[in-house]
């Protein structure tokens, strides 16, 4: 910077004191805040709706992977698609009390009706679970 | 500059927590709405455009990089905004006759003939920025309220530090010639 630009700086300097800022008028920060929730608003509630909308999705695909899983298991001598699972269920380590269905009700269901209902029931303690995932506030 | 504070806070915002970026806000926003004012001349646009330059930090946060400084970040945001509004919203050129003659215009019924003086330079200041254009008014605000080095004005305009040298050369020429024709004008009213 020559003498002459110099000069002009120090010129202009006398009038410009950088002490002297212009300040935002009261509520500023909260009006910002408040367009950034107004904004992200309508983000939150889309980001809710697919959560909920994932439940199903998830349990059609619980579905699926569970009806598939009893044609894929590979078995000899296999009579009907539920017996990999009931042979499955079999060789886990802990023994289930047998009940004998048809001494209560006088009716003759399939061995296999057992097993359903448990299924329904882990489904349903699943769903709970799901469901309590999905719909937390947070 | 809380740089620590800034980055702190960003990362609670983008793990979700949005109200931390009050304290972005209230830790920047005198700075961003002094240049939003000295590039648009008006305390009401100054104030929205300050608003929508917080709002697109908000959205484009996850575009900051850590590693540079918050602040000029933002800056180069309040700058862009501000300039592109003032070209597109061109007004009229003020004449000198618009600007009061001198002090005694500025003394309130509590003011000190001191505080009136003091009062009437910064508006001559801020009438000779608003004969200037709006990208030199960007320059003189960065450089002489914010303070910042020809490298960190560099850093928020976009503009080459050699060219910044020279359009802050003639900005400083231009607003010392109006201020003179101002003050030659006060002389002849008090003659």
């Amino acid at each position: 910077m020559n003498n002459q630009e110099k000069f002009k700086e120090d010129l202009l300097r006398q009038y410009i004191d950088p002490e002297r800022i212009e300040k935002t008028p009261d509520g500023f920060t909260s009006n910002v805040m408040t367009r950034i929730q107004l904004e992200t608003l309508p983000l939150m509630v889309a980001e809710r709706s697919r959560k909920k909308n994932l439940v199903p999705v998830i349990s059609a695909a619980v579905t699926i992977l569970l009806i598939a899983s009893a044609f894929l298991i590979p078995v000899s001598q296999t009579d009907s698609f539920a017996d990999p699972v009931l042979i499955l269920i079999k060789n886990v380590k802990f023994s289930m009390p047998e009940i004998n269905l048809s001494s209560i009700f006088r009716l003759t269901l399939p061995s296999v009706t057992i097993y359903v209902f448990v299924g329904i029931l882990i489904l349903t303690l699943f769903d709970r679970a799901l469901s309590r995932v999905f719909h937390s506030e947070k | 500059m809380d740089y620590k504070g800034d980055i702190y806070n960003i990362k609670e915002i983008l793990a979700g927590n949005s109200n931390a970026f009050s304290y972005i806000v209230d830790r920047h926003k005198n700075k961003a709405y002094n240049l939003a004012f000295r590039i648009c001349g008006n305390h009401e646009e100054a104030e929205e455009l300050t608003q929508d330059s917080f709002l697109k930090a908000f959205r484009s946060l996850k575009s900051f990089k850590m590693k540079s400084s918050f602040a000029t970040w933002l800056y180069r945001i309040v700058y862009n905004t501000t300039i592109s509004h003032v070209r597109i919203k061109k007004k009229g050129v003020l004449s000198l006759e618009d600007f009061p003659a001198d002090a005694t215009d500025f003394i309130g019924s509590n003011t000190t003939e001191e505080e009136a003086e003091k009062e009437y330079r910064s508006s001559l200041v801020n009438f000779a920025l608003q004969k200037i254009n709006e990208e030199e008014r960007g320059l003189v605000s960065l450089y002489y309220y914010e303070e910042m080095s020809t490298e960190e004005i560099s850093d928020v305009t976009g503009i080459s530090k050699s060219n910044i040298k020279v359009k802050l050369f003639r900005a400083r020429q231009k607003m010392l010639e109006i201020i003179e024709k101002v003050e030659k004008k006060k002389l002849i009213y008090h003659e």
